[in-house]
């Protein structure tokens, strides 16, 4: 057990931060508002991409054969934290990269991964994800859209919602039934769709959290090749699974949270309000919180870099990260009151994002359920 | 980085636990409250098992030495051998008589082991005086709350060895950083004993444990309680950097409220009884979570050395 950094990980640190020093322009602060899905960020995003990837650092950690460097987790950690930490300048690829990639590595056919991986690793290609309808969130296994196969095609029917990124995407990781008499978590299936296939249709969902933050993806008798579908019929529940441990450290939100704790600081200093003995002591947990965080989310990395199957202790971390993002943005909001209440300002932008925390990637109350059964090992009724 | 125990570690860890096993434990640490009592012969064990100076190691250092002190706390060990093998070492580079009672000058109130110490190790500003207790300077306090206590003679910290400029600041963080871990492994085994025994109380013909309920302010505890420990852990590794030292003290004195009254709330009537384990740990968190100023104390430290002695 030991806590440093090696001399690469620290130089790699650096150059990373020297790299986004220079290239992310002097409105970034003003673009990055929005969110990884927002219209610049991902305009952004297709010049900055390449560009990670030019230097080798966008898909490091995967295998050569794939595009990567067969870097260790930590040095895709370190690209993580760094990147969040800025508001995301990879936009939504970050998912890419993340937890789509090395989910179409471990269950996709040769043909998915020569179409795929190549693409993933330049940096040239947006994902969305989709998984919720509106009849089926936490309780994911409770999905409708149907995909009937229709000899080397399936007719894929239903709708999904809450699909961050939808109105950029190439292409949607889409969970489906396909088996229509089937129940729960058997007869699922991932398909890998094209977005611009014929009756796929996306509407925004107005939402407080931000513009074209949410939507829903309709789907109507859209025709997917049956060699798009990812890993056997029937058993994309197991692929979900194996994503979603990924997908709930993936994106560093405690980074992103540690940052804005800074500024804060810096804007209360500015202010005076550092006398305050109460502030102080505010700030101090605060970024106690972020900290938890950091080290619950190592944790998890950790255990990737030993090897070790995926375990709830990613529940842990995602909780903690939630936790601390909050009392980040509720500080924000409490020490710059007034000015918050005005669309754009800075404690807004913090606290909308902050908002969905604990919805984003499965709920707190989810996340909680499993650290309860599997790592209390508290019984079920 | 790596989270997992070295080889070294793990034979440390294994080592220090079959001595625990055999040597404290919950039946003992009630046994000793009963008495207000020290355990003399658990420290003399884990002194001569070379438990105690592991920070100081050739081989080894202060994080060893913090796994130590968890294991003790975890195990309801009744000795200071977070003052004496993690921050004595640190601040005064060297082993010092044992109990050592760590005392701020000038606060009033019962101290922690004071009662039996060989040693005070006084925070006094900007230093750090070791000042060797004379008998009858130290009156024993009874306290509810898990340790025997004592409370100084006026007049009884004065003089002593004063340690060089800036031990005043060592002493505040190791004490810190070792409060933590001592909360750290309190808590863990605070959190245990609930659990093991919502898994077995049934009401309603189920197990408490298995309502919801109940799962979720576990499971929250758990988050908590795994925060604190690996920050407080990640202290000693850096040898207690001020800022470090006091988000792991903010950290464990915060969760250790929540997880004080949840633990308690949990195990219901049962969880106040002599008869039940629950205490040995919990009644501990009160004591420590106050010390040094508490959780406030400690997030105003962090704040302060992170966005203030900075500008």
């Amino acid at each position: 057990m030991e806590f440093g950094w090696s001399d690469e990980d620290l130089a790699f640190r650096a150059e990373l931060r020297a790299f986004l020093d220079e290239q992310l322009p002097p409105d970034w602060p003003e673009i990055s508002k929005a969110g990884p899905g927002g219209d610049a960020q991902v305009a952004f995003a297709r010049r900055f991409c390449p560009a990670l990837a030019e230097r080798g650092w966008l898909t490091q950690h995967w295998p050569r054969e794939y595009g990567g460097r067969d870097a260790a987790p930590w040095r895709h950690a370190i690209l993580g934290e760094e990147l969040w930490a800025r508001g995301e300048p990879r936009g939504p690829q970050y998912m890419n990269v993340n937890w789509i990639g090395p989910a179409i590595m471990r269950y996709g056919s040769e043909a998915q991964k020569r179409q795929h991986l190549p693409r993933i690793s330049r940096g040239d290609v947006f994902w969305c994800q989709g998984f919720s309808e509106p009849e089926a969130g936490s309780d994911l296994v409770a999905l409708r859209t149907l995909a009937r196969r229709d000899g080397d095609h399936y007719a894929v029917d239903g709708s999904k919602i809450w699909t961050s990124y939808a109105n950029h995407a190439d292409f949607c990781f889409l969970l489906v039934r396909t088996d229509p008499d089937s129940k729960r978590h058997r007869g699922i299936s991932v398909l890998l769709v094209p977005m611009e296939l014929p009756g796929i249709e996306v509407r925004e969902v107005p939402s407080v959290v931000g513009e074209r933050y949410f939507h829903e993806v309709f789907f109507t008798d859209v025709r997917v090749p049956v060699e798009c579908r990812l890993g056997p019929e029937g058993e994309g529940w197991e692929v979900v699974g194996y994503a979603l441990q990924y997908e709930r450290v993936g994106a560093a939100r405690y980074a992103r949270a540690a940052l804005t704790l800074d500024e804060l600081a810096a804007r209360a200093r500015a202010r005076g309000l550092l006398d305050d003995a109460t502030v102080l002591e505010k700030l101090g947990a605060a970024r106690a919180a972020c900290e938890a965080a950091r080290l619950l989310s190592y944790r998890v990395i950790d255990q990737r870099a030993h090897g070790l199957p995926p375990s709830a202790d990613t529940n842990v971390a995602r909780v903690a990260g939630t936790w601390a993002e909050r009392v980040v943005s509720d500080l924000a909001l409490e020490l710059f009151g007034p000015e918050a209440l005005e669309y754009g300002s800075f404690a807004d932008a913090q606290f909308r994002m902050a908002m969905t925390a604990g919805v984003a990637v499965g709920t707190t109350e989810i996340n909680l359920n499993l650290v309860a059964s599997r790592v209390l090992e508290l019984p079920r009724e | 980085m790596d989270f997992e125990l070295g080889e070294d570690q793990r034979a440390i860890l294994e080592a220090v636990e079959a001595l625990l096993a055999q040597r404290a434990g919950p039946a003992r640490a009630i046994e000793l409250a009963r008495k207000h009592d020290y355990d003399f012969a658990l420290e003399r064990a884990l002194a001569e098992a070379g438990f105690a100076e592991l920070a100081l190691g050739p081989e080894t250092g202060p994080l060893d030495a913090a796994l130590v002190v968890e294991a003790v706390a975890r195990a309801g060990g009744v000795a200071a051998i977070g003052a004496q093998a993690l921050v004595a070492p640190a601040v005064a580079g060297r082993v010092l008589p044992s109990p050592i009672a760590l005392v701020e000058s000038g606060r009033a109130g019962p101290v922690r082991f004071a009662a039996h110490a060989e040693t005070a190790l006084v925070l006094d500003g900007e230093l750090a005086r070791v000042v060797p207790l004379v008998p009858g300077s130290v009156a024993p306090v009874p306290s509810s709350f898990g340790y025997p206590m004592g409370r100084f003679a006026p007049g009884a910290l004065v003089g002593g060895e004063a340690l060089e400029p800036g031990s005043g600041e060592r002493l505040r963080s190791w004490w810190r950083v070792a409060l933590a871990v001592e909360l750290a492994g309190a808590m863990g085994a605070a959190l245990a004993v609930t659990v093991d025994y919502a898994k077995k109380r049934r009401q309603f013909g189920r197990a408490i444990g298995s309502f919801q309920a109940v799962q979720h302010r576990l499971a929250e505890c758990k988050v908590l309680v795994e925060g604190a420990r690996w920050l407080a852990l990640e202290a000693a590794w850096r040898g207690a950097p001020p800022e470090a030292a006091a988000g792991a003290a903010a950290c464990a004195a915060a969760a250790a409220q929540r997880v004080f009254a949840d633990t308690h709330q949990l195990s219901g009537a049962m969880g106040y009884t002599h008869d039940h384990d629950l205490h040995v740990f919990s009644m501990r968190l009160p004591a420590l979570r106050l010390e040094l100023g508490g959780a406030g104390a400690h997030g105003r430290a962090l704040a302060e050395r992170r966005w203030v002695a900075s500008a």
